[in-house]
């Protein structure tokens, strides 16, 4: 699938930490929300690509989508300890999303880490398609 | 409608209230000074303060206590009572971390005692507490039958697996155990989480703190606490972990679901709620009782690990140092509590999101030895600057349903944080401050300076000032560890 990457900025949040994310089409919009996930846990910069896992998840519409996609892949990190580098959408239509991420076990040795995140809120948040150009705001509990 | 359009009526010095308008139920109260309703200009939270009170089965109004910022869903320092037998219960009310609380433990010993070991203090404390972040916890991974038992006992579990003693269990909340825990609504994921985090601290902004005394302002209400000028203390602030933060988002997405079912249509999704009578209310209750227990369970066992950090640093043994524990408070939580509305008792589900209970003398949920004075109530700081023991009063259980601040309440974001702390080396600001600090993540301290926060003494004044919790001592901070 398409996969031209997309972008995130963190946005201003009094208690929280937030991102709001760019894309051209969802599939990019997923990668990179993921990784905006990621990157405020820890340093991509300090992350390797040393193993991929597949990561898959059901939602109604493309909000609730995100929203349980970025939920797994913040599970995976609270079970397993895994903190992705790079995120790839295989697969995503008719309520279903499948990726590819490939990072590490998190290693406070070696990796920069900045914050554990409790939550993807509700609060705000939003997935929106504008002049042909997909978005997304989020508001992660920290 | 944006903040500066918000119709404010300042009732009293400290007080503003909020008309009801469009779908309130109820209006909004925020307690705050001028200066910090000021600050409240450039963020979402009295929006927030207006949205809860859309609530079905709101009681009085919807309340704000002066450390208000901008949360998720409700604003953090929200206060909201709801009938329990035509009201709603909200799992954003309570929030991720199940029970965050506070628990203030006293020793023996004047900070002049320990003046000269303190980073040797704060380095075992470190050592023995960890963060939970990517490693191991402090006891070994408990199996998933030893965690369900954990979720039934709460701190009562801690203490029968060592960790402190059957006095401390009087001077929680609830004993340390909400009895309508049932672990078999936990899911498998909150579980695994849960499984090796019992004594670990977390990040953000969870912390240990070592203070001094360093002004008493009620000197009887301090001598029933056993507190004494320069004495070291510490302060304690964490919650349920991982398992706390699933539970949470478990009970999101089924309410979410249910909502529409009941008829509920709220304008901020991460208010989601049902009927607590509904099946799926009864259930979180439940659950999110399991959970706070893991949060008690989790500070008993904390307590106990800086006990033993403290006597390896010191070289003494339990009776020299004097660990006991003075009080534990919930700031996130959903309480079903009386209260006197109207001249009339009513069972209400109060809803604390960063707040904190301030329950007045003679209430009989205090502990024995307290009743005369009043619930304590732990007020942490920034680390930086001083943290606050108070006291609950009548007025509290009057117009604020028994309940007062948490903490001292962010005033800037964390990114803005992160940009002013670039500057700065954090360890000398904090070594500046008089505080020996130990963190894991540099993002989540220069997150977490305190230039970040508001000034905590202008919080507790208010409150003082409204009458609704009395300041009881100041400590000074000393030493921090962080996640």
């Amino acid at each position: 699938m398409a996969n031209d990457r997309g972008t995130f900025r963190e946005i201003e949040h009094t208690a929280d930490l937030g991102a709001e994310i760019t894309a051209a089409d969802l599939p990019a919009l997923f990668a990179s929300a993921g990784e905006a996930l990621y990157a405020l846990i820890a340093d991509p910069a300090t992350i390797e690509n040393r193993e991929a896992i597949m990561v898959s998840a059901t939602g109604a519409n493309p909000e609730d989508l995100l929203h349980t996609w970025l939920c797994e892949l913040l599970a995976l990190f609270n079970v397993e300890g895994f903190v992705g580098k790079r995120c790839e959408i295989a697969y995503i239509s008719d309520g279903r999303v499948q990726g590819r991420v490939s990072g590490e076990k998190l290693d406070l040795k070696r990796h920069v880490f900045h914050t554990e995140i409790k939550g993807v809120t509700y609060h705000d948040f939003k997935v929106w398609q504008d002049a042909g150009t997909w978005h997304a705001r989020v508001i992660f509990d920290v | 409608m944006a903040t500066e359009d918000i119709k404010l009526n300042r009732l009293e010095d400290c007080l503003w209230e909020i008309p009801r308008q469009g779908g309130m139920r109820v209006p909004g109260r925020i307690y705050a000074s001028e200066k910090l309703m000021a600050g409240l200009k450039g963020d979402n939270s009295l929006r927030q303060v207006m949205n809860v009170a859309h609530l079905p089965g709101i009681v009085g109004y919807s309340l704000a206590m002066p450390d208000i910022h901008w949360g998720y869903g409700f604003p953090i320092g929200g206060v909201a009572a709801i009938s329990v037998d035509d009201g709603v219960i909200s799992p954003g009310g309570v929030g991720y971390d199940i029970n965050c609380g506070v628990r203030l433990v006293k020793t023996g010993l004047i900070f002049e005692q320990i003046k000269d070991k303190l980073t040797r203090i704060v380095e075992a404390l470190f050592s023995l507490i960890p963060s939970g972040v990517g490693s191991e916890g402090t006891i070994p991974k408990l199996s998933k039958q030893d965690e369900k038992r954990l979720l039934r006992e709460g701190a009562r579990w801690a203490v029968t697996e060592g960790y402190g003693s059957h006095e401390d269990l009087s001077h929680m909340e609830e004993g340390g155990r909400l009895a309508a825990a049932e672990p078999e609504l936990i899911s498998d994921r909150a579980l695994e989480r849960g499984l090796k985090q019992v004594g670990t601290l977390g990040s953000g902004n969870h912390f240990l703190e070592i203070g001094r005394v360093e002004e008493i302002y009620l000197p009887q209400v301090a001598d029933t606490f056993g507190l004494f000028p320069d004495q070291v203390v510490i302060l304690i602030h964490t919650g349920s972990r991982g398992l706390g933060y699933q539970t949470c988002e478990d009970s999101l997405k089924v309410m979410n679901k249910a909502m529409s079912a009941y008829g509920i249509s709220l304008p901020d999704r991460q208010l989601a709620c049902t009927p607590i009578q509904s099946p799926e209310g009864q259930d979180y209750l439940a659950a999110m009782a399991a959970a706070a227990n893991y949060a008690w369970a989790n500070r008993q066992v904390i307590m106990s690990q800086a006990e033993k950090a403290f006597m390896k640093a010191l070289g003494i043994n339990p009776r020299e140092l004097g660990f006991s524990l003075l009080y534990d408070v919930c700031h996130n939580i959903a309480k079903i509590e009386e209260h006197t509305v109207d001249g009339r008792k009513r069972s209400l589900c109060v809803h604390r999101k960063g707040a904190t209970r301030a329950f007045a003398p003679g209430h009989p949920q205090i502990p024995a030895d307290y009743q005369n004075v009043g619930q304590p109530v732990l007020i942490p700081g920034d680390m930086g600057r001083y943290s606050y023991l108070l006291v609950g009063t009548e007025s509290a259980m009057e117009k604020t349903f028994g309940s007062t601040c948490h903490g001292a309440g962010r005033v800037m974001s964390r990114a803005q944080s992160k940009k002013q702390s670039h500057a700065i080396n954090i360890d000398q600001e904090m070594a500046r401050r008089g505080v020996v600090a130990r963190y894991q993540g540099r993002g989540t301290m220069a997150e977490e300076m305190p230039h970040a926060y508001k000034d905590v003494a202008e919080v507790v004044e208010t409150m003082d000032h409204g009458g609704i919790s009395k300041r009881v001592a100041r400590f000074r901070p000393v030493g921090v560890i962080k996640g």
